[in-house]
């Protein structure tokens, strides 16, 4: 069984069409949601968590589905809202707290829970302190806090690093991945930062436009492609004839020629035809595919769309 | 991901207390341990408990003064006790009056404190997290208008249970006494009762449809000045051109009508120079019951659509 399972999903604002006949089928992992802003992210975190009802189609969590059996997924369900949502005049564990009841916690198990979580998110001396005095890094913590607190099975986490800097988006990100491999918690990540999801997840789910651009494990995408880049102080041009002529794919990009890996003959290849052409070598490496490639590739129809 | 530094990693993988994540195994309590628990919070909430001394200070005060006569009463009576022979002829206050005459006090109460129940929510966007949790819409709602209403409901009874106290203590002979003050003390629990619940779902709707507490306050005032005042003139009016059914119109205003619902309650017919309307105190606790009902159903509706 998938962990979480769509079939002909489609959710429409009145003419905007958020999501558009999206089948998914998840296994547990760290899992990337990626896509531009108004994608359709945040309408596939809603419409999981049972807060949007969809226009036609239907999607399950754990097997359960998200109309008709809500109350179930919520109980195994953690949500980390994109935008602020925590009142200024309480202290973090007082809210975590209160938030841990509101899932079904009974009085003393929610007292240790949130204990136990804020301690594991980083909150310490200043948990008792209001959340209004709180840095943003440090509210972000706590929107994951009151998300784990009851322990959930899914954890849906929509743009978790939005305004942290660099060190706040690293811990964040390194938090969130403790949380997916040693927890045993299925992540959801929404981002639309390509270099997170490449981070931390095992699986990516790319979504442009209510559609569902590609899914697959993580490795698929970062190992696609071989490619040699090599880096010449000049006469990239020539470089690039040299080696069509030999027989490899070569093509100028910027001050780099990059190649097609074809066999391990070809770093001899390169070798000569840059001994040959008696060429500044700076740097030769291996070009691993990024994820960019996923949305440069898109066809052009689909992100018009 | 960073390599763990036992000298310079503050995280708690670092640390030897670490236990690790657990898993909760425990039960997990569903909607009624819910509303429960958001019951609990708002009604400590509204007293201020848990949060700063500031947000105390507006509830206590107004707390304090509408309670201040009935405690005056209890004083005197606890002195004077023995010089007077026979009590309730020095009485000034009754429990049937007492709302009638310090209800500016539990409206500010009203003013002050419903807008922190469901405008700060709505602000600061904290529904989402109510909304993914155990808690449906309507049971967020009814949660916080019982909690509102309970509130409302210690409020109105702090200075009866004065009252009632002084009473007995003018009194020689302390059994007989609470066998004659209970009969006329007790009403005012029923009559407490729906004033609070009427007023509780009157200005939590109203506060509701404001995410900012001040428009929400303002809006509640606003409110019950102009229904308060609107009708007594436009009857007015019709009783200079025999239209009979502006009299009716009191029906609409929020305190003069539960001021007639309570008497209802002692048994009393209502006094014509107060009540200027053809209404009579059984329609008027009709009247206070509707208003519940409707006010309810508003905010049912609000929180409806309210976005997640």
């Amino acid at each position: 069984m998938a962990l979480i399972e769509t079939s002909g999903l489609t959710k429409h604002y009145g003419q905007v069409k958020a999501l558009e006949k999206l089948d998914l089928a998840v296994e547990p992992g760290i899992i990337g949601l990626v896509g531009a802003n108004g994608a359709g992210k945040s309408t596939l975190l809603k419409v999981l968590l049972g807060l949007l009802t969809p226009t036609s189609g239907s999607a399950s969590v754990l097997g359960m589905d998200t109309v008709r059996e809500t109350r179930a997924i919520r109980q195994v369900v953690g949500y980390m809202p994109e935008h602020d949502c925590l009142p200024p005049d309480v202290g973090a564990t007082e809210f975590v707290t209160h938030m841990a009841r509101i899932s079904g916690l009974p009085r003393t198990a929610a007292r240790e829970r949130t204990a136990e979580v804020l301690r594991h998110v980083g909150l310490y001396e200043e948990r008792y302190r209001q959340i209004g005095g709180y840095s943003t890094g440090m509210k972000q913590r706590v929107k994951l806090a009151q998300a784990l607190v009851h322990d959930p099975k899914v954890l849906l986490l929509d743009e978790p690093t939005n305004g942290l800097d660099p060190s706040g988006r690293e811990e964040m990100l390194d938090l969130i991945k403790r949380t997916g491999t040693e927890f045993g918690i299925t992540v959801v990540l929404a981002s639309h930062l390509l270099g997170e999801i490449e981070q931390v997840c095992t699986y990516l789910l790319a979504i442009d436009a209510g559609h569902l651009l590609s899914a697959a494990p993580i490795s698929h995408f970062t190992q696609r492609t071989p490619v040699l880049a090599i880096e010449v102080e000049e006469g990239a041009d020539r470089l690039v004839a040299a080696l069509a002529a030999k027989g490899a794919r070569a093509r100028e990009d910027g001050s780099r020629v990059l190649v097609a890996i074809e066999s391990d003959a070809l770093y001899d290849t390169v070798r000569d035809a840059v001994a040959d052409l008696a060429l500044p070598l700076v740097r030769m490496q291996q070009e691993r595919g990024r994820l960019e490639d996923l949305f440069r590739d898109a066809t052009p129809g689909a992100v018009a769309r | 991901m960073s390599s763990p530094n036992p000298v310079t990693d503050s995280s708690p993988a670092g640390s030897i207390y670490d236990l690790g994540y657990r898993h909760y195994e425990g039960p997990r309590r569903g909607r009624i341990w819910a509303m429960w628990s958001l019951f609990v919070e708002s009604l400590r909430g509204v007293w201020g408990f848990g949060r700063p001394m500031s947000a105390k200070a507006a509830p206590f005060i107004l707390g304090g003064l509408y309670a201040l006569p009935a405690l005056f009463q209890l004083a005197f009576a606890s002195v004077l006790a023995k010089e007077i022979s026979s009590g309730s002829g020095t009485e000034l206050m009754t429990y049937r009056v007492y709302f009638g005459m310090f209800y500016f006090l539990v409206i500010f109460f009203c003013v002050a404190q419903a807008p922190e129940l469901v405008c700060r929510d709505q602000r600061y966007r904290v529904l989402p997290l109510y909304f993914t949790r155990s808690l449906s819409r309507a049971e967020y709602a009814l949660a916080r208008l019982a909690s509102l209403a309970a509130a409302l409901f210690l409020l109105l009874m702090v200075p009866c249970v004065a009252l009632f106290v002084g009473d007995i203590l003018m009194q020689p002979d302390t059994f007989k006494a609470i066998g004659d003050e209970l009969p006329k003390a007790l009403p005012a629990l029923p009559a407490n009762a729906l004033i609070a619940a009427a007023l509780s779902a009157l200005s939590l709707t109203v506060s509701s449809f404001s995410p900012r507490r001040a428009y929400a306050a303002i809006a509640l005032v606003a409110y019950v000045l102009l229904a308060e005042a609107v009708p007594g003139a436009i009857s007015a009016i019709g009783r200079n051109s025999d239209w009979t059914w502006t009299d009716k119109l009191f029906a609409l205003t929020p305190i003069t009508s539960l001021i007639g619902a309570s008497d209802w309650f002692f048994g009393q017919t209502l006094n014509p120079q107060e009540f200027t309307g053809s209404l009579t105190a059984d329609a008027y606790v009709v009247v206070a019951l509707m208003s519940v009902v409707v006010f309810t159903m508003v905010l049912l509706f609000r929180y409806r659509r309210l976005p997640a």
